[in-house]
């Protein structure tokens, strides 16, 4: 009866205080995105202009791409194009074997988790650094991420440090994070500090950056005019991953292209205040062409995105810039956590994404919504991702995914309404479902009602109440 | 077919419906004092410090009071003191170990601190590797919001520029703030 998401969120909510720290997270990043938002006046202003950017770029995609492909090869870059993951996944390799690639340090990306690459590049002998904090603590520990924007806010400190402990990276470079912050090594070991532990990383990244023989970032906007990405981090790892190594390969979804620098101020203002609740982030870097003496590459990534752009009902995921506010805001989000979905993007835009990519394997996560729209209301560019997620529950049926039980139920409920006597009849004994013993209601029906609480009816129905209600009035 | 015209021809045919480029004519947030703005937005929010220079004041003697502890200084500005230059070092793994790297910023944000820094040097590592960041600001290419900040920018011939706001920072473990994270702790903008 429980879809695969339900099954696992109910596993995660018997942790309550995993799931009230999990809650009280994304609820205050929310909160502060809320403060962003109110600060700026034109705030809705550049919601509407992002989100008829987005509509006016992906409807002329092959027109912008072209340009965009155009004025980055004239910028010295050298352009590829990969139609699936298999065909990008093969692209990497033989660049990287072109130039005796042994080590990548790599800026967070969601297109190459959505590819695989890290598991390609490693099966093929190179080893893959990841660069951003959270995805680093994640790779060490062997596991996924589970939010596109905070991947490793699951994890606790105590988990950090016994991870870091694992790797010899407190052994190694523990001593100098200590001195760095004029602290007492074995104080901030035992006290499992995060300043402490961010340093450790810092060390433990640097001695990468310094050894790696390719950088690899993803790309926050192509801009078609110039020919350039943006990668917009806070830890400026995508920009030490770029100006140490010898080569940079960035890795870049066709739908992320922008006309100019025009609509980039836009996104930019959006971007940070709707994800993080920060006014920007720290670094907002702009690649044009490639350092003297060194190789940039350009993949571009379409792997299911124009076909996406054909369906009617859900081309408009295409304008999505993975700023993360949809799951911070979403009630079910927020309380099952992201492992619980199956899809590796999670809340309401993974939910619809995950069908994009493979029905089969990911309708499970379309109940994790309760259709209260909350997301509509925070996404910058106006995806209409309740929507979307309706739509995809009425076509559970005829994809042979829709749940038995409720179909049945569904099935009555529709006799019940399309016959106002049996209606109202049936309405007229339900009062005496109160009386049945909540065990034996239970048992009757056990399956549906986990999930569903037997509701008090009233002695009246509203009928019954407004019938009477009219003859006190004209008795008056 | 290539790989490209199978994308783009498949991208052509799925257009179902066109939408026009918006105007982009709206009213965009505008400070009375963005220099005061500025700074405020620099020195909380952007965890960055600001010094406002004074006819007559010495960069280097400001640069030497804000990092009195500083072994290493790396810039190629003119009439700055530098122990290293990001245009003469053979790699860029040579700057690493850098105390406070000196940059140049072209046009800064009132509205989140933001500052250009375009590349006008040959090893851009130099902005990023450093322990400490100092960034020297004209007050006058200060402007309200990043609409205004995106007019003014230009790319350098090097192909690179990143608006800056603050240290590097992460909040990856337990939302803990901590400033520091790949790459400088700390920054100064020294407003000219």
């Amino acid at each position: 009866m429980s879809t695969q998401h339900a099954k696992k969120a109910n596993e995660f909510v018997k942790l309550t205080d995993v799931v009230d720290r999990h809650d009280a997270t994304f609820w205050a990043v929310r909160s502060k995105r809320d403060r962003m938002a109110h600060e700026v006046p034109e705030w809705e202003d550049l919601r509407a202009a992002a989100d008829m950017i987005k509509k006016h770029t992906v409807t002329h995609l092959a027109d912008y791409l072209g340009r965009f492909a155009e004025n980055a090869r004239r910028n010295g870059v050298q352009v590829h194009w990969a139609k699936d993951a298999a065909e990008y996944n093969a692209i990497v390799l033989d660049i990287l074997r072109k130039h005796d690639v042994k080590k990548v340090v790599k800026s967070k990306s969601m297109l190459t988790e959505e590819c695989g690459l890290n598991d390609s590049l490693m099966a093929n002998g190179i080893d893959v650094v990841e660069t951003d904090l959270g995805e680093r603590i994640l790779q060490l520990l062997g596991v996924p991420p589970s939010h596109i924007v905070m991947p490793a806010i699951h994890i606790t400190r105590e988990q950090v440090l016994e991870c870091f402990r694992g790797h010899g990276i407190i052994e190694k470079n523990g001593r100098q994070a200590a001195d760095s912050m004029g602290g007492d090594l074995k104080t901030l070991e035992a006290e499992a500090d995060p300043t402490f532990l961010t340093r450790c990383a810092r060390y433990h990244l640097r001695d990468n950056f310094m050894t790696a023989d390719c950088g690899m970032t993803g790309a926050n906007f192509g801009i078609a005019d110039t020919g350039e990405v943006v990668v917009c981090t806070n830890e400026g790892n995508a920009d030490m991953s770029t100006s140490i190594p010898p080569l940079h390969v960035v890795s870049m979804g066709i739908e992320k292209l922008i006309p100019d620098y025009k609509s980039m101020a836009v996104f930019q203002r959006l971007l940070a205040r709707n994800g993080t609740g920060q006014p920007t982030t720290v670094y907002t870097s702009h690649f044009r062409k490639p350092r003297p003496g060194t190789e940039m590459h350009i993949i571009l990534v379409d792997n299911g995105r124009s076909d996406i752009l054909g369906n009617a009902d859900h081309w408009q995921t295409l304008k999505c810039m993975r700023c993360g506010a949809c799951m911070n805001t979403c009630p079910v989000y927020r309380r099952s956590g992201g492992y619980s979905y199956s899809y590796f993007i999670p809340g309401p835009i993974g939910i619809n994404l995950g069908m994009l990519r493979d029905s089969d394997s990911h309708y499970g996560n379309c109940s994790a919504c309760s259709l209260c729209c909350s997301c509509d209301n925070v996404c910058p560019v106006k995806v209409d991702l309740s929507t979307q997620i309706y739509k995809w529950r009425q076509q559970l049926d005829s994809m042979h995914h829709a749940d038995p039980m409720k179909k049945t139920i569904s099935e009555g409920m529709k006799v019940l309404f399309d016959h106002p006597g049996l209606y109202t009849s049936a309405l007229r004994m339900a009062p005496v479902a109160n009386v049945v013993p909540s065990w034996l209601a239970g048992l009757a029906m056990k399956p549906w009602c986990e999930g569903h609480d037997m509701p008090v009816f009233a002695k009246k129905s509203f009928h019954q109440l407004w019938k009477n209600g009219l003859k006190e009035d004209s008795q008056k | 077919m290539t790989t490209e015209e199978i994308i783009l021809s498949n991208l052509r045919g799925n257009v179902r419906e066109t939408y026009d480029m918006p105007t982009l004519s709206f009213g965009k947030l505008q400070y009375p004092d963005p220099v005061g703005a500025f700074i405020t937005a620099a020195s909380t929010v952007a965890g960055a410090s600001v010094i406002e220079a004074r006819e007559g004041d010495d960069i280097n003697e400001l640069i030497r009071k804000a990092y009195p502890e500083a072994k290493i200084i790396a810039s190629n500005l003119p009439g700055v003191k530098a122990d290293r230059n990001p245009d003469e070092v053979s790699s860029p793994q040579e700057l690493d170990g850098t105390d406070v790297s000196v940059v140049a910023g072209t046009v800064g944000c009132a509205e989140n601190a933001c500052v250009w820094i375009p590349q006008t040097m040959r090893q851009r590592a130099v902005c990023f590797i450093c322990e400490y960041l100092v960034i020297i600001l004209h007050r006058k290419d200060i402007v309200s919001n990043m609409h205004e900040a995106y007019m003014r920018i230009e790319m350098p011939e090097m192909g690179f520029g990143t608006f800056i706001s603050g240290p590097s920072k992460t909040a990856d473990i337990e939302q803990a703030l901590v400033y520091g994270a790949q790459s400088f702790c700390g920054v100064t903008i020294i407003l000219v």
